[in-house]
């Protein structure tokens, strides 16, 4: 009887040590900006509610932004963005899930370069993507990541708008920053 | 040991976990956007604020009554009675206004306050504003020389609560009780009531066809006048920072007031061809990203 305890009293310790020295960090405001740079137009979509983690052990890579907090300037083309082309009623979350393709050694104080792997999920629509960008380890408990990559909103059967004043660009570019911590 | 087996399994499971992060919504009490496409509606104000520094001008045209046929153009001949206003959002809640009638050249100062917003997740199931108006009348009544009304008989009010749902992204609903009150309702003005006090019910339906485009009504009884109702029907179209209203409706007014105590033709043969054309600007906009 003591056994079986003292049996699970060790799991559950094995458990929790090796939860202290998972290297697992977390953040729930990055930024996160879509650039649209169309001919006549540039503007920027904006979020500081990028939720992200980053598990060095297990190398996953998980994160998302709540479209609802992207914001242009413009209150009116934002509830025209939300309402008419992402349809955050329906989609209210940019997500991306993946995994680095080497998980780099960290050193406090440097930065490395990586690129992680995974699925891009925006407006319903999946799409495997390649995104390069930089780790920095601030300290042993905080990472500050860097990353950007383009996407199409054709790919994510976003409609663009044919007659519009504020021309919207096919292309978009997505740079995310994120200080996460753990 | 089975039982503690699973006593085990439950313990590591209440450990930090490692999978993906759990998708949350940054803000659960979401407010419902675009109950309108604009913050008018044919020709009543809606429940659609401005945001902060936002501005909002509006055209609005009516036209003679569609009677006359081809011959007039369907009224497009007879003079339009326009209005022009520009409204201006101090806060996300409260706006302020003016606006001007060129039938009895109007001139009308006007707020709106938002008091309830409709939620998402229905936790505020409606939307209520509340707006009030004064307007002055400024023709020249000279030749009526010591008959001529003074400022304060020159003068009408309106108040109004707006009391809106969103039902679905196509249908929206909102229902506005409405009083007008003019001091001195005399016959020379372009309205068709004698009396002081006009009370009303204003109902403004929208339903979405597209992307861009809702077909609108709007119907205007009177509660405590013998004047005919207000009728209109039309169509609403996005294009941009404009949103474009086309309508038929049977009277020619526009401000609040003259839409109470200005008449109605009957539906059909003198519905008249209305138009307006919305913008709204973002003002201050260098700031607002700097934030």
């Amino acid at each position: 009887m003591r056994s079986r305890l003292s049996v699970i009293i060790w799991i559950f310790l094995i458990g929790w040590s090796s939860a202290l020295r998972a290297q697992s960090f977390k953040t729930e405001s990055g930024n996160v900006t879509f650039l649209s740079k169309a001919p006549m137009n540039e503007f920027t979509g904006k979020s500081s509610k990028l939720n992200g983690l980053i598990d060095l052990e297990k190398n996953l890579l998980d994160f998302y932004v709540d479209l609802n907090t992207l914001k242009t300037g413009i209150g009116l083309r934002d509830s025209h963005m939300r309402d008419n082309y992402l349809e955050t009623k329906k989609y209210p979350f940019a997500e991306f899930t993946g995994k680095l393709e080497s998980i780099p050694t960290m050193v406090v104080g440097e930065s490395r370069p990586v690129v992680a792997k995974g699925v891009f999920k925006i407006h319903g629509v999946q799409k495997e993507i390649s995104v390069k960008g930089t780790i920095k380890m601030l300290s042993a408990n905080e990472l500050l990541l860097d990353a950007s990559f383009p996407i199409l909103l054709g790919d994510f059967k976003i409609e663009i708008p044919s007659v519009v004043f504020y021309e919207l660009a096919e292309e978009q570019l997505v740079t995310i920053q994120a200080n996460l911590k753990k | 040991m089975k039982r503690y087996f699973a006593v085990a399994v439950a313990l590591l499971l209440s450990l930090p976990a490692f999978s993906q992060l759990e998708r949350k919504l940054a803000n659960a009490n979401q407010e419902v956007e675009l109950t309108f496409h604009a913050p008018r509606h044919i020709n009543l104000l809606t429940v659609e604020p401005l945001e902060k520094r936002g501005l909002h001008f509006a055209i609005m045209h009516t036209f003679g009554t569609v009677d006359g046929g081809a011959q007039n153009l369907w009224g497009l001949d007879n003079g339009a009675n326009i209005q022009l206003s520009f409204e201006y959002g101090f806060s996300q809640r409260f706006s302020l206004g003016i606006a001007r009638q060129s039938r009895d050249k109007v001139y009308n100062l006007y707020g709106r306050y938002h008091l309830l917003k409709q939620t998402e997740n229905n936790n505020m199931p409606l939307s209520l504003s509340v707006m009030g108006g004064a307007g002055v009348n400024t023709s020249n009544y000279d030749f009526l020389q010591n008959e001529a009304p003074n400022f304060s008989e020159r003068t009408s009010y309106a108040l109004q609560l707006m009391l809106a749902r969103k039902f679905s992204d196509k249908f929206s609903l909102q229902v506005s009780p409405m009083l007008a009150y003019f001091v001195d309702p005399r016959q020379i003005y372009f309205i068709e009531g004698d009396q002081n006090l006009y009370l009303a019910l204003g109902f403004s339906g929208k339903y979405k066809v597209s992307k861009r485009a809702s077909l609108t009504a709007q119907w205007i009884p009177n509660l405590n006048s013998d004047l005919r109702n207000n009728l209109g029907v039309g169509i609403d179209l996005e294009a941009g920072g404009h949103v474009f209203q086309m309508y038929f409706v049977t009277s020619q007014f526009l401000n609040e007031q003259y839409l109470l105590a200005g008449g109605n033709g009957v539906p059909g043969e003198e519905f008249r061809l209305g138009f307006n054309v919305n913008r709204i600007f973002a003002t201050g906009r260098k700031r607002a990203a700097r934030e």
